[in-house]
């Protein structure tokens, strides 16, 4: 039952985009360490990049990487926390900047610098800024492997929808635009002007539509992209996998299967052990023959409940065997 | 160069001739050409409030990437703050 993942990697290797999905505290962050570790012993360059802004990276590899840009773990492991806060002010810094050289003013007028702080408040420009660094992670392409750090579900499924959001958003916008264009030349044309200068807000435009193109595009590529639940045999847990299984398929984000974490070993019930333990062996059970039921061929692996923390690269190895078999 | 030198032969009477149709052309055109323009305007406008709504307390998405456009309309923004709030017509400000 265990190694399951091992398979899809050996018979998709084009699927460069990984993905570990589930509701908080499931595992997610430990299986894309395990993915990564596995991954990089193989001899591919990887890089293991957390898009959530309270990020936990830096302590299942016990080093701060907090907006440190891309740190080596080891030979052919990257890991990388983005940190939001530090995109934003470059990013600001980035358009006053723009606005000095466009217009030579010595200060920026009040009104345009107060929409500057105030964009930046918002509360989406905290994920807005992750999103669009990742593009720049992305596009820049010096790895082999992507594995995605994801947000708890409900993030996760807001992180998704924002590309098509921002997608339709651009779309409507591009088109006003070059609707204004059109008259422009028009009016150009008729009055027997020259050539109407190019217009930049347009150009602004295309390169977003770009970026976001990108973004979504991977997000929902079956080809290159490898999305995996992760679930635990608790009833609640199964309710809301499913529901946000649905909802994943409508962004049509290609799943590729579900691992089961935290499995109390059967073995134990042969011991001597507690009554509090034997019942929860047994309610497992019952949950596990349900995953089983619903999931099927697609439950790739059934991880154990480790006897301590995954922090640290032993303990990542251990997992990484659990999830793809020995690596040798 | 031709038709030029025709042109020529017919003297006075002939630059008159094409002044005028520049004359009647540019009666109509200047129109058609308003008319163009003031569609564009009007569009412009709708524009900045949806890139920049945020100026004006509407909310629209998505500011991170509206901040890149910020820039470009850096002088458009005072007046179009004025008539914007101002208006009940947006025609009105077209005229």
């Amino acid at each position: 039952m265990n190694g399951g993942l091992g398979r899809i990697f050996k018979d998709f290797p084009n699927r460069r985009y990984i993905m570990f999905g589930g509701k908080g505290g499931l595992g997610k962050t430990t299986f894309s360490a395990a993915a990564a570790y596995h991954l990089a012993k193989q001899g591919h360059r990887v890089l293991v990049f957390s898009v959530d802004p309270q990020a936990s990276l830096s302590d299942i590899f016990q080093r701060d990487i907090f907006g440190k840009g891309a740190v080596e773990i080891m030979p052919n492991l990257f890991a990388q926390e983005i940190d939001a806060d530090q995109r934003i002010k470059a990013y600001q810094a980035e358009i006053r900047k723009k606005i000095f050289d466009m217009y030579g003013f010595d200060k920026i007028p009040d009104e345009i610098e107060s929409y500057i702080q105030a964009a930046a408040a918002e509360p989406a420009m905290e994920e807005s800024a992750i999103f669009d660094e990742v593009v720049d992670i992305v596009v820049a392409g010096q790895y082999d492997y992507y594995i995605y750090d994801l947000v708890p579900l409900g993030h996760a499924l807001y992180y998704l929808s924002m590309a098509s959001v921002y997608d339709e958003w651009i779309e409507r916008i591009t088109k006003l635009r070059e609707d204004m264009r059109q008259y422009e030349e028009m009016a150009a044309q008729i009055s027997r002007d020259k050539e109407v200068e190019e217009d930049m807000i347009l150009k602004e435009l295309q390169y977003i539509k770009h970026r976001i193109g990108t973004s979504s595009s991977i997000l929902t590529d079956r080809e290159k992209t490898a999305f995996f639940f992760v679930v635990i045999p608790e009833e609640m847990i199964l309710i809301d996998t499913q529901k946000a299984a649905q909802l994943f398929a409508k962004f049509n984000v290609p799943l590729s299967g579900y691992v089961v974490n935290r499995v109390i070993p059967e073995s134990l019930a042969s011991q001597d052990i507690p009554e509090y333990l034997r019942n929860r062996l047994q309610m497992q059970k019952g949950y596990l023959k349900k995953i089983d039921e619903l999931f099927g061929t697609e439950v790739l692996a059934r991880i154990p409940e480790f006897e301590r923390d995954i922090t640290g690269l032993p303990m990542i190895e251990k997992m990484a065997e659990a999830l793809f078999g020995a690596s040798r | 160069m031709a038709k030029d030198e025709k042109e020529e032969k017919k003297g006075f009477l002939g630059g008159m001739k094409a002044k005028f149709k520049d004359y009647v052309y540019g009666m109509a055109a200047h129109e058609m050409t308003r008319q163009a323009l003031k569609t564009r305007g009007s569009m412009e406008h709708l524009f900045i409030l949806i890139t920049m709504g945020d100026l004006l307390g509407v909310p629209i998405l998505p500011p991170y990437y509206s901040l890149r456009l910020l820039p470009y309309v850096v002088p458009q923004i005072s007046t179009w703050k004025r008539r914007m709030l101002r208006e009940k017509d947006l025609t009105d400000a077209l005229a």
